[in-house]
């Protein structure tokens, strides 16, 4: 995680929303883990008609001015990633 | 009102890879809904909204991008108004 250029800051989650490894901006942020959970939760529910049941969100990305948060789910954790977006490309 | 919202949704949905977008207050309540979109989905959109502004209230509301396969959904909320696109990758 520490490797990822411009990352700022990291969380690890577990299914649950425990804090399991944090650093950077994010060390210890349990406000922005609460907000990111409900968030993930809701996900589950848009538009059955255009995404159907059986779909499910791999990323997640929140993209402000000058820096996003990149959400992904992966080996039963949620890993959250705050970027600052300066030189960047808003995609990247 | 209606009448603007309808060109801008027509508009939209002649965007490249576009198949719906919809459009809700900031009740959630869906004021247009184009392609292949329900209106259900408008509470949905807007809670999502409300959820991502308070990560950082302060700032403007984030644009928020949901990805699966091969689909992926935009979703930004300006003043009382939250849109939503789903989009092709």
């Amino acid at each position: 995680m520490d490797r990822i250029a411009g990352q700022t800051g990291y969380l690890i989650l577990n299914e649950e929303g425990a804090v399991v490894s944090s650093a950077g901006d994010l060390e210890n942020d349990e406000k922005t883990a609460e907000t990111i959970m409900g968030l993930v939760n809701i996900t589950s529910m848009v538009d059955q008609k255009a995404f159907g049941s059986d779909e499910s969100f791999k990323k997640i990305s929140l993209t402000y001015e000058n820096h996003c948060y990149i959400i992904c789910l992966s080996n039963r954790r949620i890993h959250v990633v705050k970027k600052n977006l300066d030189k960047l490309a808003v995609n990247a | 009102m209606e009448k603007p919202l309808e060109r801008v949704m027509e508009e939209i949905l002649n965007t490249t890879d576009v198949f719906g977008c919809v459009f809700a207050d900031h009740q959630g309540l869906c004021l247009g809904v184009k392609g292949r979109a329900s209106t259900e989905s408008a509470g949905v959109i807007g809670a999502i909204a409300e959820e991502a502004s308070k990560l950082e209230p302060n700032s403007r509301p984030p644009v928020i991008v949901l990805e699966s396969e091969n689909k992926m959904c935009i979703i930004q909320r300006n003043g009382t108004i939250t849109g939503a696109i789903y989009k092709l990758i």
